[in-house]
């Protein structure tokens, strides 16, 4: 690919980008470059590294060291530019609770230098895309959790951005508000945007991510398609074996072999990964069953995003 | 319209501290009337005479010594306020120019203050129906307590700018207007007072210089040259030809132009500072 193409495709980039904090390096030498039209699902434990990032994009902070583009326009220097093209939603935000919902939009819309008639659309159109169109003259202060955080989500959509840097969009909401925001983003991939949107909660990521980055301590472990990712770092079988009774007796066997890499568990349910033959897996079977183990199930499982953040991160915490 | 502006003074009229600011404000300006009336009762008619000259001049001292107090209360927690309701960032990530960000703030807090001058017009207007003030005299008394609000309301911006939390913005922002209205003509009045001592009875000329320089920076001593006529002012005096109102006017505009300069210097740098 020439040079240009890759500019013309390339929408978020990162060279080399490096960020301190007195004694600690919370990003460290990361280099990221994001198409157009990609959901870029930026993983990694509280503290690796993510808002830092993304609040670097977003013009909030700058760099140690390193470049950052967006759309071609470069964050360090031109971030008027940027700006104008970003949408930004913060992990953790305040509202503005004597506004009322429109209001509240109005000011940013305003702020975007949006016209008073064009205003009034686009207000209209979040509003419909956040499912808040009968709250509009209710005030701010009167929104639930969930509503708050869908009312953030349609600031940061009122200038109809190119790309949007959403920080855990879904922390702290509960289980249906989650979905909710989840499928928001879901239509907003749809719509065509440039996202970046992190959270530490994997199945919400693996859900509408078309590129994942997993970061850890500061450090982009791995980046790359979603597919390319699984592929790469499936190699073993994924098994789920449920156990009646206490599983830590099913553990302690299962630690015993040398071909279970790793094991997680859920309740009565564990979670091996298997590094043999793939067609000798009856032969695990048969091995349970001779040390007593009470089995309830035993299935192969696909790999999922969880498991390669765990074989990929080491559990550091910056 | 600047955006900022709007949205500043939707939140803060809809808020109780603005009532609640407004309301004190005009009573206490009606009970200085209440006092003023109730003290001169049965007093000989000489005494009310001259109450609306006195009480005219009485109410635009209360009234300035107010505005100090309530102009950095609106103007120094802008910013501070903004980061500690975690607005701050995506007022930031906006492409909202620092110019806009200080007109839209010192914007607000002026219009407020504009509508606190207004409220007290109605009081303002009982004493000066009563006579002894000209209508020109009272005019630029309040074009002096507007340039007081703007530069009260600039200085504290630049406060807030500087410093992260709300109240330190405030209690800074006031110790600076104190020091600036009161502690400066005092320093110099105390000045006075050693050269006096230590000049056989008789300040030096230089002293008396600097000292009414101070004064003519002082809202409190413009508003009473300019009220009260016949208060004494030694010959020979620096800028002499020169209205102390004028003067103090256009002091108080050069600090609102350096505060702002700094406050926008400051905003541009945000990157820097978050």
């Amino acid at each position: 690919m020439s040079e240009n193409e890759q500019t013309k495709t390339s929408m978020i980039k990162l060279e080399n980008v490096t960020k301190s904090y007195k004694n600690f390096r919370a990003v460290d030498n990361m280099t990221l470059d994001i198409g157009r039209g990609e959901v870029f699902g930026f993983i990694g434990p509280n503290g690796a590294g993510k808002t830092t990032t993304i609040k670097m994009l977003a013009t909030l902070m700058l760099p140690d060291q390193g470049r950052m583009s967006i759309g071609g326009y470069d964050v360090i220097e031109q971030p008027h530019e940027v700006r104008q093209m970003i949408g930004y939603m913060p992990d953790s935000f305040g509202v503005y609770e004597d506004l009322l919902v429109w209001e509240y939009l109005d000011y940013f819309a305003a702020l975007y230098k949006i016209g008073p008639t064009e205003r009034k659309r686009a207000i209209g159109d979040v509003l419909e895309l956040t499912d808040l169109g009968v709250k509009r003259d209710s005030q701010v202060m009167s929104l639930s959790r969930g509503m708050k955080q869908r009312l953030c989500l349609a600031k940061t959509l009122i200038h109809d951005p190119e790309v949007l840097l959403l920080d855990e969009p879904a922390s702290g909401l509960d289980p249906h508000a989650r979905i909710e925001i989840r499928e928001l983003i879901r239509e907003l991939c749809r719509m065509g945007k440039t996202v970046l949107v992190s959270s530490h909660i994997l199945s919400e990521l693996a859900d509408f991510s078309t590129v994942i980055g997993i970061i850890e301590a500061g450090r982009l472990l791995a980046a790359g398609r979603m597919d390319d990712i699984m592929a790469r770092f499936t190699s073993n079988v994924m098994l789920e074996i449920t156990v009646k009774g206490d599983p830590q007796a099913a553990l302690g066997v299962l630690a015993e072999r040398t071909d279970i890499t790793r094991t997680t568990f859920d309740g009565r349910t564990i979670r091996a990964e298997y590094s043999g033959p793939p067609d000798d897996v009856d032969e695990l079977l048969e091995y349970l069953v001779r040390r007593e183990v009470r089995l309830l199930g035993f299935t192969r499982t696909e790999t999922d995003l969880e498991d390669i953040f765990l074989k990929v991160t080491r559990g550091v915490v910056a | 319209m600047n955006p900022i502006l709007i949205k500043e003074m939707r939140t803060r009229i809809r808020g109780k501290l603005a009532f609640f600011v407004l309301t004190a404000y005009v009573f206490v300006l009606s009970t200085v009337i209440l006092f003023y009336f109730l003290g001169t009762m049965g007093a000989p008619p000489s005494v009310f005479n001259q109450a609306g000259f006195w009480l005219t001049f009485v109410l635009m001292l209360v009234q300035m010594g107010l505005i100090c107090l309530v102009a950095p209360t609106f103007s120094a927690s802008a910013i501070s306020s903004e980061r500690r309701r975690e607005t701050f960032d995506l007022l930031i990530a906006s492409p909202a120019r620092p110019s806009t960000i200080v007109v839209g703030k010192v914007g607000a807090a002026l219009c407020y203050l504009l509508v606190i001058l207004l409220g007290s017009m109605p009081v303002v207007a009982l004493a000066y129906s009563l006579g002894g003030v000209a209508l020109r005299d009272l005019a630029i008394t309040y074009l002096l307590m507007l340039v007081a609000c703007i530069a009260f309301c600039s200085i504290s911006f630049l406060w807030s700018c500087l410093i992260r939390s709300s109240v330190m913005a405030i209690v800074t922002s006031l110790v600076t207007i104190f020091f600036l209205v009161f502690a400066l003509p005092l320093l110099g009045l105390a000045f006075m007072g050693l050269s006096v001592n230590f000049g056989g009875g008789r300040p030096s000329q230089t002293v008396v210089n600097v000292v009414f320089l101070m004064l003519r920076i002082n809202p409190f001593a413009s508003i009473s040259y300019l009220l009260v006529p016949g208060i004494p002012k030694p010959q020979g005096l620096w800028l002499s030809g020169i209205p102390f109102w004028v003067s103090q006017v256009i002091f108080y505009l050069m600090l609102t132009a350096l505060s702002l300069f700094l406050s926008i210097k400051r905003l541009k740098r945000v990157r820097n500072w978050l």
